[in-house]
């Protein structure tokens, strides 16, 4: 038997286990998932941690990226590790740009929001009297662990382990509100409600319901939610989902953002894994969702990795020279999403990458070692064609040109670092939109608020989602048309 | 003009120079048919190769198609007259299914083979597969599913066209990730290939 140490912020703990056994596997089933976009590949970097004793030499991914990465590090006896503090380790991402103010609060003292992402989970306490912020938490869904993305865990789900996914994602909120409460020197007792937002896979498993109607076609969610229900002895609101691939995180985020309460055309876009796009036009909102995969994650990149000190997150020109920026000014271990997508557009314009994503060299540098491989901007074309062609079908469905769009607002983690030139330059949005961007960081967690504060704000979402219209790009002419078009790269 | 300047240009996906030297070719007096199999097909051949040797990927097909496409434009009213192509084959992704990406590629590599493919688009009836064959003369019914569950219905289709007395008339592949040789076997459909350009070779060979 041997001990693996483990240290998380302030908390101690011991995890023992027989024989030798990775790291990842010990540190998930000891109660610490860490998130694996790459699927424990050893590429993404995301599960980079400090660990020392009995255990493996660095292979060969793990010097490449100069850190030892817990998916890739077997333990052979005992040792003792470090994990990041899940905050800035994953940069998850609670900030709104949005205010939020009291008017008439689901309860009294204190509440909850909550936003449960496929890969991170977020929460806030707010003071419902005052509309503060007390105090804020994320970590990683455990429900990871079992699988990284919605098929997986819904396919999990259907043979046999939904009740464990649904008591994973209970603990750890259960969790949470201990540590908000913690942090912030209030009893449990003093929140009287919590408002919990999420995709609509992850509804599901909260809830516990079979998520069968969501595994194939033609994907008609049998519920919906926007409910009031009892959540581990709190008074909870789970907010709409619009349809199967568009859910409550879209509609509070759309609430959020306000666009529905103006007469003019606005588009909001959630760039992730999936990209959820919705437009506003004349009392209607049209919804999609499109796969873009895990490029912008850094998984399926040569070089790519998560937002760890020494990825590069920056990539500019500067007297016609390619100039870098890494997180924490480190050495360059890697390229991160935003990186990525900068790096692309430097070298559109160089000459490096030319509108068809053909690249003349073996491989086109950056800093230190860490290089952009031509077949990274293959699956750089397909994640962004995807997301701009889901854009673009929704618009010539709702009759709409760019000229009209007033506001695009971009939402969620991964919006919130983009470089808005850079994703104009390679076509990821509108160029004739970069100009009307408006970053709402985290909408989903904004709206859950706003919800908490204001009675009226439970019925705004419940409008949002009467008045959505989706739009099927599966098997869809129009968007496979359009998909082959914005394979290229704007001509610069 | 060389002809084999076009299919260069098509490789790189460069569709406004193949667009452009294709009218080039037609101004020139170049026969149409000769553009085509010369230029385009030739170009396609080398893409759909090196797909199936995994020297490029998806982006760079669908960029190569698109230009294709645009230089078959300029040619179709000129190839009218006299047919080029040296079978017909009808494909879709079948019932219940939606995944079409997978499908489109074939569609793409059969048409760079010369071949007249029928777009029958995804969630397709097993019917609408046979009756299609049956009205437009297909030799070949090409069947594509990319999940566990809608798999199934490849063989309610090898079982329509059995009992529409087409069975020996037309040959029927299938492919799709989930699908396999033992599948294909299982179900009595004629040929499961692994990739679009494969698929395309072998629609090519029966048809010959």
């Amino acid at each position: 038997m041997s001990d693996l140490t483990i240290l998380s912020g302030n908390k101690k703990s011991v995890y023992h286990f027989e024989g030798s056994m990775n790291l990842a596997k010990a540190l998930s089933d000891a109660g610490y998932p860490l998130v694996q976009p790459c699927g424990g590949r050893g590429v993404c970097g995301k599960c980079a941690v400090e660990v020392s004793g009995c255990i493996s030499e660095p292979d060969i991914q793990e010097q490449k990226l100069g850190v030892r990465l817990a998916c890739r590090t077997v333990l052979f006896g005992d040792a003792a590790v470090v994990l990041p503090n899940s905050g800035d380790m994953q940069q998850i991402e609670t900030g709104g740009s949005v205010k939020t103010e009291t008017v008439d609060p689901l309860g009294s003292g204190f509440g909850v929001a909550i936003d449960i992402g496929t890969t991170t989970v977020a929460a806030k306490l707010l003071n419902l009297a005052s509309g503060r912020e007390i105090s804020s938490a994320a970590r990683i869904n455990p429900q990871t662990s079992v699988a990284s993305d919605v098929m997986g865990r819904i396919g999990a789900a259907l043979s046999g382990e939904l009740e464990s996914l649904k008591k994973l994602i209970a603990d750890a909120l259960s969790e949470m509100l201990a540590e908000l409460c913690a942090g912030a020197g209030i009893r449990q007792e003093e929140i009287s409600c919590l408002v919990v937002t999420g995709n609509t896979t992850m509804l599901y498993l909260l809830t516990g319901k079979n998520p069968e109607a969501l595994s194939h076609f033609p994907f008609e969610a049998d519920c919906l939610f926007g409910y009031e229900t009892d959540f581990l002895g709190y008074r909870t609101y789970l907010p709409a989902c619009m349809n199967a691939f568009v859910g409550a995180d879209i509609t509070c985020a759309v609430l959020a953002s306000g666009m529905t309460n103006r007469a003019e055309t606005s588009l909001l876009c959630d760039i992730g894994t999936n990209g959820e796009i919705a437009l506003w036009k004349d009392g209607t909102l049209y919804v999609t969702s499109t796969a873009a995969g895990p490029a912008f994650e850094g998984a399926g990149i040569s070089c790519g990795c998560g937002s760890i000190p020494g990825a590069i997150d920056r990539v500019s020109l500067e007297d016609g020279m390619v100039t870098v920026h890494t997180i924490g000014d480190a050495p360059a271990v890697g390229l991160c999403g935003s990186g990525l997508i900068d790096t692309i557009a430097c070298f559109l314009k160089t000459g490096g990458i030319d509108e068809t994503g053909a690249v003349d060299e073996d491989f086109l540098p950056l800093s230190n070692g860490v290089v952009l491989m031509p077949k990274d901007v293959r699956s750089v074309q397909l994640a962004k064609a995807a997301i701009a062609a889901g854009i673009i079908t929704l618009m010539e469905n709702a009759g709409v040109q760019t000229e009209e769009i007033s506001t695009l607002y971009i939402a969620g983690g991964f919006g919130s670092h983009l470089n808005v030139e850079s994703a104009a330059a390679i076509g990821l949005i509108p160029e004739a939109l970069s100009d009307r961007v408006s970053v709402i960081g985290n909408g989903a967690l904004t709206g859950a608020e706003q919800m908490l504060l204001n009675k009226g704000m439970i019925q705004d979402g419940e409008r949002i989602v009467q008045l959505s219209r989706h739009i099927n790009l599966g098997g869809n002419p129009q968007f496979n048309n359009n998909y082959m078009e914005q394979m290229l790269f704007p001509e610069q | 003009m060389d002809l084999q300047e076009i299919s260069v240009q098509l490789q790189a996906g460069k569709a406004k120079i193949v667009k452009e030297l294709v009218q080039k070719a037609i101004d020139e007096g170049i026969p149409a048919e000769k553009i085509l199999k010369e230029g385009l097909l030739s170009g396609m051949d080398v893409v759909g190769e090196k797909f199936k040797n995994n020297e490029i990927f998806v982006p760079e097909v669908l960029i190569a198609a698109r230009a294709m496409n645009q230089g078959t434009a300029l040619l179709k009213p000129l190839l009218v007259q006299n047919s080029t192509t040296s079978g017909k084959v009808c494909i879709g992704t079948v019932k219940g299914d939606l995944h079409d990406i997978g499908k489109n590629l074939c569609k793409m590599m059969m048409e760079g083979k010369g071949l007249e493919v029928i777009d029958l688009g995804s969630d397709v009836e097993p019917e609408t597969f046979v009756k299609t064959a049956q009205e437009q003369g297909c030799q070949i019914i090409c069947l594509s599913a990319l999940l566990t569950t809608t798999m199934g219905v490849m063989a309610d289709v090898v079982k329509a066209a059995e009992a529409a007395g087409i069975r020996d008339k037309v040959k029927i592949m299938i492919g799709g990730a989930p699908v396999t040789d033992a599948y294909c076997e299982q179900i009595g459909a004629d040929a499961y290939t692994p990739d679009a350009a494969s698929a395309a070779e072998k629609a090519a060979e029966f048809c010959a």
